[in-house]
């Protein structure tokens, strides 16, 4: 097994740069949203009260880090430790994915002051309330198990400049027993988070259910949280490839084609188990012809549902595993149709007559994009500085 | 939207066969909560309504809300106009709107406001229960509780709570029923007491379901035999009369089912939280794997196999 090691590339790269201005231009819009209302920035109205801050950078962001939690159950508990390699990085981008849905749930808050609220007053019969205890929780829980990545590159070597010298043997002290507990503990944590994730990848999918006259039949049910969990943890390994191949070509990295291949045998086993719910489902409450009827909705169906279906029946071939390329495409495939089926939950099978419409503004773009090019800054930062990729 | 009620049958069916994370009891909605004869209501009679709007007008004083240009004249003739508004918004907790029955074609005036739901979905979603049902039957907002997150907007099948758009720290907004300002002191809604036509009537909803089903017996001709929110949605605050041989969906009161709108999130919610079984059940699997695996790799001092 390789060890992993900070990169150490030049940080500033033009690409580097990029990123900061999608994160200006977000910031600018971010402005307006705070000093002079939704209003001044959304499109959001009466009968759209969530836009795509909640139907992507929460639902899908939450759904896109999954590869977190699947990668750890895959091989910290059922013990596959010959991918460890894609451990690291998927606990790393489920951190940053959900440290983002925190923010982004921060910019929707109209009392964004009052967030805290969440934990002091309780009302147990709202979802909502559910999903922002176990994201917050989980939160903390990817903070731990991202702790060990940290120790390994400071302990031994913490030599702070000047004055704060001194805090030089305290701060080794508090590493060195970091790394005592969380050796013993970590098993725990790894545990937790799989079971947090649980909680509320299927609680995301019992939000909208709370309108049963306004979301449209096809995805109205009440398999709907197994739907959203079943779906989530077969995106978990796509992203996964997603990031890998991505760094590889951006990083230059020697591509882990290998390792992608071996791991992808698993997709076709979950997606085929969310395929056979989701047609069982749709047959069974006799809404199939529905998706027939050439409306928005039925359509939008239609394209989510290939998202998923093409790549079930291509990896389970080798052979398409086997080909960067055509795995990095059925990855990609997986992935866009969780990020349909959670934009058909929240916004596109909101069916609130012929009077109301939605699409997302500029200012809401420019902002879901500056989120991105902050998730994006902060794992290159983070795999520059930290030991997260395994050395080749 | 057209909602049969076969497709909450299917959906019970669903919900009892499927296993949604180890389901004990079927999905079925709990029982209704037994409303309380002491809930204030109103019962609007759109057979009386003559679409003066005075109601209206009393509301926006009551409640000291800001006049509203709604059609942004402003930016099209270059000064503001003020018509009635098109529909409820943080500026306005009720519209009388002319509804154009299809059977028929008589316009009829419809009042909107909040339904004061007896089972409110709003009041079951919010995250901080800052909507509640009062022991009056007004269900009030806490704006200081509130984290303006929305989710009472999506539940409310009346879309009835509206949203400070243009404040930089907004609230939620609605109709408060005058709970503060007049029901405290044992006056009536201002609403109810300015309509000239005596189509509100302000009571408590037992004598108002009375009156109501009295109007019905005593001019079957003027009246139809349904009181729009005796049952619907588990029941409402304000209940509506129409004129016979007209769909009181056509009217902008859809043909909700009797059960709760919040009861198959709740139920699911109860599901997975009774005493906490399924998670401390899916962490005591899931730790056993773990520990099996780990011990079979320490024993046979190999990495964990994989199989295809
Ligand atoms: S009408 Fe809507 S806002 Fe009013 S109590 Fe009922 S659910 Fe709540
Ligand atoms: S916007 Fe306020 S009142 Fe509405 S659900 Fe959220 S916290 Fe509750
Ligand atoms: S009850 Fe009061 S707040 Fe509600 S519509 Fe009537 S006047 Fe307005």
């Amino acid at each position: 097994m390789n060890k992993a090691a900070p990169l150490n590339y030049n940080f500033f790269t033009p690409n580097v740069w990029l990123l900061i201005f999608f994160m200006g231009t977000g910031a600018i819009f971010a402005f307006f949203r705070f000093f002079y209302g939704f209003g001044s920035v959304t499109n959001l109205n009466a009968a759209y009260p969530f836009g795509i801050w909640i139907a992507f950078d929460v639902a899908c962001g939450v759904a896109l880090a999954a590869g977190g939690f699947t990668t750890a159950a895959i091989v910290e508990i059922f013990g596959r430790d010959k991918y460890h390699a894609l451990v690291r990085p998927a606990i790393l981008t489920a951190f940053i994915g959900y440290f983002l849905v925190g923010l982004a749930v921060f910019f929707d808050l109209g009392k964004y002051y009052n967030i805290w609220h969440a934990l002091v007053y309780w009302n147990g019969t709202s979802v909502l309330f559910e999903v922002a205890w176990c994201v917050m929780l989980y939160l903390t829980v990817l903070g731990i198990e991202n702790i060990p990545v940290v120790v390994e590159q400071f302990k031994g070597r913490v030599n702070l400049p000047g004055q704060l010298a001194s805090f030089n043997r305290p701060s080794e002290w508090l590493l060195g027993q970091a790394d005592n507990i969380l050796n013993r503990t970590m098993a725990f944590f790894v545990i937790a988070g799989v079971v947090l994730s649980f909680g509320h990848q299927s609680s995301l999918g019992t939000m909208m259910l709370i309108a049963p006259y306004k979301l449209h039949d096809l995805w109205y049910t009440p398999l709907s949280p197994l739907l959203f969990l079943t779906s989530a943890v077969s995106v978990g390994l796509p992203m996964v490839i997603f990031e890998a191949s991505l760094a590889t070509v951006l990083f230059k990295r020697e591509p882990e084609t290998e390792l992608l291949a071996d791991i992808a045998k698993y997709i076709p086993m979950f997606l085929g188990t969310y395929l056979l719910l989701r047609i069982g489902d749709l047959a069974y409450r006799g809404v199939l012809a529905q998706a027939f009827d050439g409306s928005v909705q039925g359509n939008s169906f239609l394209v989510e549902f290939a998202l998923f279906a093409v790549p079930y029946f291509m990896l389970k071939r080798r052979k398409i595993r086997r080909n960067a390329l055509k795995l990095f495409l059925c990855a990609l495939s997986v992935i866009l149709g969780v990020v349909l089926n959670r934009f058909n939950v929240f916004l596109i099978g909101m069916d609130m007559g012929p009077e109301f419409n939605y699409f997302p503004s500029v200012g809401e773009f420019a902002v879901t994009f500056a989120f991105l090019a902050f998730g994006v800054f902060i794992y290159r930062m983070a795999v520059n500085y930290l030991p997260i990729l395994e050395e080749q | 939207m057209d909602i049969s009620r076969r497709k909450f049958l299917q959906i019970g069916a669903v919900a009892s066969g499927s296993v949604v994370c180890a389901g004990v009891k079927p999905a079925s909605a709990r029982d209704l909560r037994e409303p309380n004869p002491e809930w204030l209501g109103m019962l609007n009679d759109t057979t009386r309504c003559i679409g003066c709007k005075a109601c209206q007008v009393a509301c926006k004083k009551e409640n000291k809300l800001p006049k509203e240009s709604t059609l942004n004249e402003a930016a099209n003739v270059g000064r503001d106009v003020y018509d009635a508004p098109r529909g409820l918004s943080d500026r306005t907790y009720t519209l009388i709107k002319m509804q154009q029955a299809k059977e028929g074609g008589k316009a009829t005036f419809v009042k909107t406001q909040c339904m004061h739901c007896s089972e409110p979905a709003c009041a079951s979603a919010c995250i901080v229960g800052a909507l509640k049902k009062q022991d009056n039957g007004a269900v009030a907002y806490d704006s200081k509780l509130c984290m303006g997150c929305r989710y009472c907007m999506v539940a409310c099948p009346f879309s009835v709570p509206q949203f400070e758009w243009q404040n930089a720290i907004p609230s939620i907004k609605k109709c408060t029923f005058c709970r503060e300002t007049r029901l405290k002191e044992g006056k009536p809604t201002a609403c109810s007491t300015a309509c000239p036509a005596g189509a509100i009537t302000f009571g408590k909803r037992t004598e108002l379901i009375k009156i109501a089903r009295q109007r019905i017996e005593e001019d079957p001709e003027r009246y139809q035999d349904h009181v729009y929110g005796e049952k619907e949605v588990g029941g409402t605050g304000v209940l509506y009369l129409a004129r016979p041989k007209m769909q009181f969906a056509s009217l902008g009161l859809p043909a909700f089912e009797y059960r709760t709108v919040a009861g198959l999130t709740e139920s699911i919610q109860h599901r997975i939280f009774q005493y906490f079984i399924p998670p401390v059940a899916v962490y005591s699997v899931l730790g056993g794997i773990m520990y099996y695996n780990q011990r079979r790799k320490k024993n046979g001092g190999e990495e964990g196999g994989s199989h295809e």
